[in-house]
């Protein structure tokens, strides 16, 4: 365009003045332009962890295509978009438009962060699940939309729950079919069912399920919630619960897969997500409880690669429930782009179901995963859809110092509890004095 | 007097004690890199291999922002060598030769700047970085970490030029050179040694840094700590991945010691030995 008005300038040159003003005026004018053009296309700054990455760069890249803005991820390892936050929140930087952050540092970053209110409409409130959005708001303002959740449901081999010699004898010795299981009871059941010593030396070759010690901060909550308590540690208000009897139930029951009934393997403490992943996929256990992402990225070396079946999360006596793990997208208060970036969000929310396609296959939006629920490969998507749609999936206390209950309460809680030598009520006894410790009541 | 057998046999087992506690840390690294990514997880462990696999390197080629942090170091902990050692040579070189009570004081000072940790140093450092616009570039990086090595390599270069004769830079003075022309003439070749186990430490101190480059970074110049850190998620840690990128990102400090090696043996036997 450029070349062709000098060009058009220069033909007209000798036939007079006007007609050599007259060019100049449209070169001009075209070189305006194209500045105001390249003013209007703004970057913005997009803090990511890789799994935020992975599941909005498909919606990204569609927001460029439709805008002429350009959006560039930010992409640092997973506790770094803590430190990385802080550092822009301590000395008022303006360096990121967008921050993907984890639901737990949410609390933290509510006073760095613009209220989304007017993006919560009743449209959007309806769409997402019911936890997300108790989730989104601290101190009765919303700061973050959610961008996905994920959730543990149940991981189960296929080739055994629908093998017929095993479920006739299942039936034979438990009365009722085998299936996925859907109870605290049937859990049991099935677990003891498929702990065996194959080859007859003694050893256990397959265990039921697994429990997970080095996670223990973490997974003895997900019985408390199914157990019926309104809430995990502490009620909507902030007062301790740690102690009530859901929670006793929760942490009896957590640790009764290794204490009582020993249908996991027994170096607990040495199992995290990735190891109780690990096993599972080797076929050392028979079924287990993981975040529902993990469906789709089955590795395709493992002996039981077409053979993985997911279900939803088990229920206690209070109903099916889970912790969820949301990551919510804020926009810093000191963003230089703050319209754009409230519009961003406000397009990743539109294109939630983008993200199904990328390898961690989440969103947050019900649509979206209702969308993919009956898609060849999703398996694994109703059955998250119907755990984080459960009343009894709960998120964790929106308190600026959970990660520190979680690391000098609730995991010291979970390791005794699975020595098998602690009475649970004591230890959240305990707890509690913890608590009242750090000033709650 | 010649050490009997006993002696012998008896420094023998320590010196390869101490190297087995040196070197397994890093052996199990290696092997755990030439593992199956299924099997780096595998309980219990093994610490060798059960089956030799090379996906864990080839794996690496799949993420080209890997290559780039790679580049990233290695300019990055170029850039800090040249800074740390341009402002080092000539303030140890004053601490040396002019043993005044400022000099004490000054020697101090910053080994007091050493006792700080870099961690409640990182967010005002930042401020600094960002007000001169800095942040997201490699010089911006290499000064921060320039920070860290500065102090370090005052006392190593210091102490080296301390082991230096006053007489071979008198020598220099009474032929006519200026006191920079001895320091530049004399001094400097004479402490090369010392200058080359300082670069070597300097050089080691930003290729492993990982706090600044995080907080001074954002996608020009990720260095390759922060990209092997990026594959420790919220769901767990790629074993094979992260040991087979920490495997080659250890390979050019490796050779570069031991190309340095002869040096390195010179510079801290000269440090040892005051003239």
């Amino acid at each position: 365009m450029l070349a062709l008005t000098i060009r058009f300038g220069s033909v007209y040159f000798k036939k007079g003045r006007k007609m050599k003003r007259l060019s100049l005026v449209v070169a001009l004018l075209v070189l305006l332009s194209l500045t105001a053009t390249a003013q209007d296309s703004v970057t913005l700054t997009i803090l990511v962890e890789q799994g935020g990455f992975w599941l909005q760069e498909a919606a990204a890249a569609q927001f460029e295509e439709e805008t002429g803005h350009t959006v560039e991820f930010v992409n640092v390892p997973y506790g770094s978009v803590f430190d990385r936050l802080s550092a822009e929140m301590a000395t008022g930087g303006g360096a990121f438009d967008v921050a993907t952050i984890d639901v737990v540092w949410m609390s933290h970053f509510a006073p760095f962060a613009e209220p989304l209110d007017d993006l919560f409409t009743d449209e959007v409130v309806g769409d997402l699940f019911p936890s997300l959005v108790a989730d989104a708001q601290i101190g009765g303002a919303y700061i973050g939309m959610p961008t996905w959740a994920n959730t543990e449901i149940i991981f189960y081999r296929k080739d055994l729950w629908e093998d017929p010699d095993e479920m006739a004898a299942f039936e034979a010795e438990y009365g009722y079919p085998l299936a996925p299981p859907t109870t605290w009871q049937e859990f049991d059941d099935m677990a003891q069912f498929f702990t065996r010593d194959n080859d007859g030396d003694g050893e256990i070759d397959m265990y039921g399920t697994d429990v997970k010690g080095g996670v223990a901060d973490f997974e003895w909550m997900i019985a408390v919630l199914q157990a019926g308590s309104p809430g995990v540690v502490l009620d909507a208000e902030h007062n301790i619960i740690i102690d009530n009897e859901a929670h006793v139930a929760g942490l009896e029951y957590y640790i009764s897969h290794h204490c009582d009934m020993d249908v996991a393997p027994p170096n607990v403490n040495e199992i995290d997500w990735g190891v109780a992943e690990n096993l599972f996929y080797q076929s050392q256990t028979a079924m287990f409880r993981f975040w529902g992402h993990a469906y789709r990225l089955t590795r395709g070396d493992s002996p039981i690669a077409d053979l993985v079946g997911a279900a939803p999360m088990v229920a206690g006596p209070g109903g099916v429930g889970a912790i969820p793990g949301p990551w919510f997208n804020i926009v810093p208060k000191t963003s230089e782009n703050k319209e754009l970036a409230l519009e961003f969000v406000q397009y990743l929310y539109d294109n939630n179901s983008l993200g199904i396609e990328a390898p961690l296959g989440l969103a947050a939006r019900k649509s979206a995963y209702a969308e993919y629920a009956d898609v060849e490969g999703f398996e694994n998507l109703n059955p998250l859809l119907e755990t984080l749609d459960s009343p009894q999936t709960i998120g964790r206390p929106a308190v600026a110092d959970w990660q520190q209950i979680a690391d000098e309460i609730l995991g010291p809680i979970g390791t005794d509890a699975l020595t098998c030598e602690e009475d649970p009520a004591e230890l959240l006894a305990w707890g509690r004095e913890q608590l009242e410790g750090m000033g709650y009541e | 007097m010649k050490a009997s057998l006993a002696e012998r046999a008896t420094l023998f087992a320590l010196v390869t004690l101490i190297v087995v506690v040196y070197v397994f840390p890093y052996a199990f690294l290696v092997s755990t890199s030439l593992k199956p990514p299924a099997d780096a997880l595998a309980i219990p462990p093994t610490i060798l291999p059960q089956r030799i696999s090379l996906e864990n390197y080839s794996n690496i080629a799949t993420f080209p922002s890997v290559r780039q942090s790679f580049a990233n170091s290695l300019t990055i902990a170029l850039l800090s060598t040249l800074i740390t050692i341009s402002l080092s040579v000539p303030a140890a070189y004053a601490v040396a030769r002019f043993a005044s009570m400022a000099g004490k004081i000054f020697l101090i000072a910053v080994l007091i700047t050493r006792l700080i940790p870099p961690v409640s140093v990182g967010i005002p450092l930042f401020a600094i970085m960002r007000s001169l616009g800095l942040t997201d570039t490699h010089i911006g990086v290499a000064l921060a970490h320039s920070t860290i090595s500065v102090p370090l390599a005052i006392w190593l270069l210091a102490s080296f030029m301390e082991g230096i004769p006053h007489e071979l830079e008198e020598a220099a003075r009474v032929d006519g050179c200026s006191r920079f022309g001895a320091l530049f003439r004399i001094i400097i070749p004479v402490a090369a040694g010392g200058i080359a186990v300082t670069s070597v430490f300097v050089f080691l101190a930003s290729w492993n840094e990982f706090l600044f480059a995080l907080l001074l970074s954002s996608t020009s110049v990720k260095t390759a700590p922060i990209a092997i850190a990026e594959f420790r998620t919220q769901y767990g840690i790629q074993w094979g991945t992260m040991t087979s990128l920490s495997v080659v990102f250890s390979f050019p400090v490796i050779i570069f010691s031991l190309l340095m090696q002869k040096r390195i043996v010179a510079g801290m036997t000269m440090g040892a030995v005051k003239g």
